[in-house]
């Protein structure tokens, strides 16, 4: 029954994949890529990883699809009418075969790496019912990787000091 | 679930190169950035396969776990820096379009 869940759930990930390349407007494509997180995050609770799932709905579903969708709307790019239309536009322009080759090639290249790996079996009895246990995570990431835990705060900050630059309105008073 | 771990990576394959075909073919610069989440979204699940595969009820792995959690935040920083370039773009050009920003292009 949950292999069933897991592989519809793939179908539709793969499915708001190409929604987000073919949706005429970035509307449809922002839509498309949640109906992707959203699915990504029931196959990361069937295999066993509860608390990313969580974190997959908060923060890509919660937080940074908020972000696409407040610029979108912000800079007015939404389109007229609320039709979902596909338009396969973007493969017929110039060169873009050669880019639709690069892209077959690079899923070709991961397919045949993964098959001609030999991958550890999963022990007898599956695989653990829940992976991600809290604990563990806060043990890994407050002991092995503080330090990466540190950058990444640094790299946050950075952030929110280059968004500010970058977007904020610049006047005739400040000069530039 | 009794999923063989070749079938999440196959899954992460594809969404990868899906993310790779629309990075390369959209013009759309927030598309385009869409797509870069796609890709990273692919990666991820591909770390979580592994920590799933090379987990035991007795030894569970949880570097896969982490090493999305720090993937999500740079995903996250990443989105916010490149929408905040989006809008400094749409200001100068009135456009969203990567065509319209080639003055470098020589």
């Amino acid at each position: 029954m949950s292999e069933l869940l897991f592989y519809a759930m793939a179908v539709i990930a793969l499915l708001g994949g190409l929604g987000v390349i073919f949706s005429k407007s970035p509307m449809g494509s922002v839509l498309s890529l949640l109906g992707s997180f959203f699915a990504l995050a029931v196959i990361y609770l069937l295999a066993g990883f509860h608390f990313m799932a969580a974190v997959q709905i908060l923060v890509y579903a919660g937080a940074i699809m908020v972000l696409f969708l407040f610029v979108i709307m912000l800079l007015n790019l939404g389109g007229m009418g609320t039709r979902f239309e596909l338009s396969a536009a973007p493969l017929t322009r110039a060169r873009s075969q050669i880019a639709a080759a690069v892209a077959a090639g690079v899923g070709l290249a991961g397919l045949i790496a993964v098959q001609r790996a030999s991958l550890p079996r999963i022990a007898q009895g599956g695989a653990p019912e829940r992976i991600d246990d809290i604990n563990q995570i806060a043990i890994a990431l407050f002991g092995r990787y503080s330090l990466p835990f540190q950058a990444v705060s640094v790299l946050l900050l950075t952030t929110m000091v280059a968004v500010l630059v970058l977007a904020k309105r610049r006047t005739r008073e400040s000069g530039q | 679930m009794n999923v063989p771990s070749e079938h999440l990576f196959f899954l992460s394959a594809g969404l990868f190169s899906l993310g790779v075909l629309g990075f390369l073919v959209r013009r759309n610069v927030i598309v385009t950035l869409m797509c870069v989440e796609l890709m990273l979204n692919a990666a991820n699940l591909a770390f979580l396969a592994a920590s799933r595969m090379h987990s035991t009820p007795e030894a569970l792995d949880v570097q896969g776990p982490v090493f999305s959690i720090f993937v999500i935040t740079v995903a996250a920083a990443e989105a916010a820096v490149g929408l905040a370039l989006v809008i400094a773009l749409y200001r100068l050009k009135q456009s969203v379009e990567s065509d319209s920003a080639s003055e470098m292009k020589g």
